[in-house]
């Protein structure tokens, strides 16, 4: 079963003759439990996509519906809802608060629903991506791997039905590359979370089920 | 249902309680009593009244979150589709979006073992196309045998064929065996923390003397003291399948390097080799079962060694990664957690 499907997706930049297409007519499914990696060069509407599919930008036309919701046909505090409860994101700069601390971080998109956390699979996430040690601590505190980290955990800790990691080792070295995207598709696999990835590296996207490599705004690989 | 209707039914409480009081301390007379006694009955019927209408709303609440459950076991009905239940900051639809997330939490498990029926099939059907061939080449050669006019040089040779196949059987056998215990969760993993070194060590006998034979120098970089959350058998099987690899895709005098580093969660075992490499389009497919490259066709495998090794690792919370050079060589790097904590 697919708990995301895009239909002819596209976002055009400008007006005729200058039309810019970010992305050009995309129809994706993903399947859940999945892990997928979005391939592609800088400029090949990759990140566009992305943005789309979480509804933190408006396609020019197309459909994408996450968990059997369109999101075209929401308003702005409806989206806002659905992205805290049904999408966790992973983005290349952690987008921490910095003032808040690492545990506050985590628990934030569930303590802005009004809920609190599930204790018992709050501490397996921090457990599962090492983070017991700097739960007071503040994100300046920490390593770009860690700090990620903590993003994943905070991403993971809704039970969101889709995770959306845009680049997310992209302010990592090699090394910690490798540990950090070893950790996402294991938590993942773990907690049984979609997970949709974008990234430029073809050593990062190996580790997906499955590689959708995009140019030019369109698919040109792994339909 | 907000946190003030209790503070409501609190003053409430505490008014009525007042008045009782007042009445029955100061025993007002005439006017008074009446004005008294007609706040009470009043304060009493808006508490009632209260009561009556957050009891509806309760009710409200408990049935629309029954319809929507018994909807959810009807099987999902309209998700989605009730658009004014969804995405609003009331408790119902938090509930709501909570039974719908219980529902696909559960025909998650029902696809899942819809799909462990379907690999198992495509096992079955992969395994029958593996054992084809050298069951037919025996069958060809005992065929040929069995020829009354067959010279014994001639014999001999079949005899050592059908050996051959035999020995291939058996380790295809012996392979698949190995793999369908790891894809099934039968092989229970005796993982602890333990020193890496020692099951490089035991890695590397596996494949010494091959190496030997092409002249291929190996050469091992670990600091004894590593430690790494792992089942030594079961890692030194994959960390020596992916040696084996190396050794038979590297030429004479190659090199092949094994090293070993810690990490912040995982230790890396790096296995690097000069071999023919692996092109970036097939990092994924290398791990399959049964996959191999067209270039590698004409070495002998059958595509098990790296599908059993990545299986390994997964089962250990560990994973492994591939780095290459087309001409120039490949990078395994394993990673074996720290902690037990995946």
């Amino acid at each position: 079963m697919n708990i995301l499907q895009t239909k002819d997706l596209t976002k055009y930049y400008g007006t005729e003759p200058l039309v810019v297409k970010a992305v050009d007519g995309i129809t994706l499914g993903i399947e859940q439990g999945s892990f997928t990696a979005v391939a592609g060069t800088s400029g090949s509407g990759k990140s566009t996509l992305l943005h789309m599919l979480g509804g933190l930008d408006t396609p020019t036309g197309g459909s994408v519906v996450v968990d059997g919701q369109e999101l075209s046909g929401m308003g702005r505090s409806e989206l806002t809802i659905f992205r805290r409860r049904k999408i966790g994101f992973v983005f290349q700069n952690y987008n921490l608060i910095p003032n808040l601390t690492i545990y506050d971080n985590i628990v934030l998109p569930v303590e802005l629903d009004g809920r609190r956390a599930d204790a018992q699979y709050l501490k397996d996430i921090v457990k599962a991506l090492g983070l017991e040690d700097m739960l007071g601590r503040k994100p300046g505190k920490l390593s770009g791997g860690q700090q990620q980290r903590a993003a994943i955990a905070r991403a993971l800790v809704s039970k969101p039905a889709i995770i959306l990691a845009d680049e997310p080792t992209g302010n990592l070295d090699s090394h910690t590359s490798q540990e950090v995207i070893g950790l996402l598709c294991a938590t993942g696999k773990r907690f049984h979370q979609t997970i949709v990835m974008i990234t430029h590296n073809d050593e990062i996207a190996q580790i997906a089920d499955r590689t959708v490599r995009i140019e030019d705004g369109r698919i040109v690989e792994g339909r | 249902m907000k946190a003030y209707k209790y503070t409501l039914f609190a003053l409430h409480f505490f008014l009525t309680a007042a008045g009782l009081y007042f009445l029955w301390t100061l025993r007002p007379e005439g006017g008074e009593r009446v004005f008294l006694c007609m706040l009470l009955v009043l304060f009493w019927a808006l508490g009632l009244g209260y009561y009556l209408y957050f009891r509806r709303r309760f009710i409200g609440f408990s049935e629309e979150i029954c319809r929507r459950a018994e909807q959810i076991a009807a099987g999902g009905g309209e998700k989605g589709g009730s658009m004014a239940e969804h995405n609003q900051e009331t408790l119902t639809s938090k509930m709501v979006m909570e039974l719908e997330k219980m529902e696909d939490i559960t025909r998650n498990c029902l696809l899942e073992s819809e799909r462990e029926k379907e690999q198992l099939q495509k096992t079955v059907s992969e395994i029958a196309h593996q054992v084809k061939t050298p069951l037919s080449n025996i069958r060809m050669y005992q065929d040929m045998l069995a020829e009354p006019d067959a010279a014994e040089e001639e014999a001999r040779e079949f005899m050592e064929i059908i050996g051959g196949q035999l020995d291939k059987l058996e380790f295809l056998i012996d392979s698949l065996v190995k793999a369908s215990r790891l894809e099934s969760d039968l092989i229970r993993m005796k993982t602890g923390s333990h020193r890496v070194f020692p099951t490089m060590e035991s890695a590397l006998n596996g494949v010494v003397r091959k190496a030997e034979k092409k002249g291929i120098g190996l050469s091992v970089c670990c600091d004894s003291h590593i430690r790494a959350y792992h089942d030594v058998k079961w890692t030194a099987e994959a960390v020596g399948n992916i040696l084996d690899n190396a050794v038979k895709y590297t030429p004479e005098r190659g090199h092949i390097c094994i090293e070993a580093f810690p990490g912040e969660m995982y230790v890396q075992i790096r296995i690097s080799d000069t071999g023919k490499g692996v092109r970036p389009e097939h990092y994924n497919d290398i791990f399959k079962r049964f996959y191999r490259e067209d270039e590698a066709r004409s070495e002998e495998g059958l595509g098990l060694g790296l599908y059993i090794a990545r299986n390994i690792l997964m089962r250990e919370g560990g994973y492994i990664m591939v780095r290459s050079k087309l001409g120039e060589g490949s990078q395994f790097s394993v990673f074996l957690p720290i902690a037990p904590s995946l």
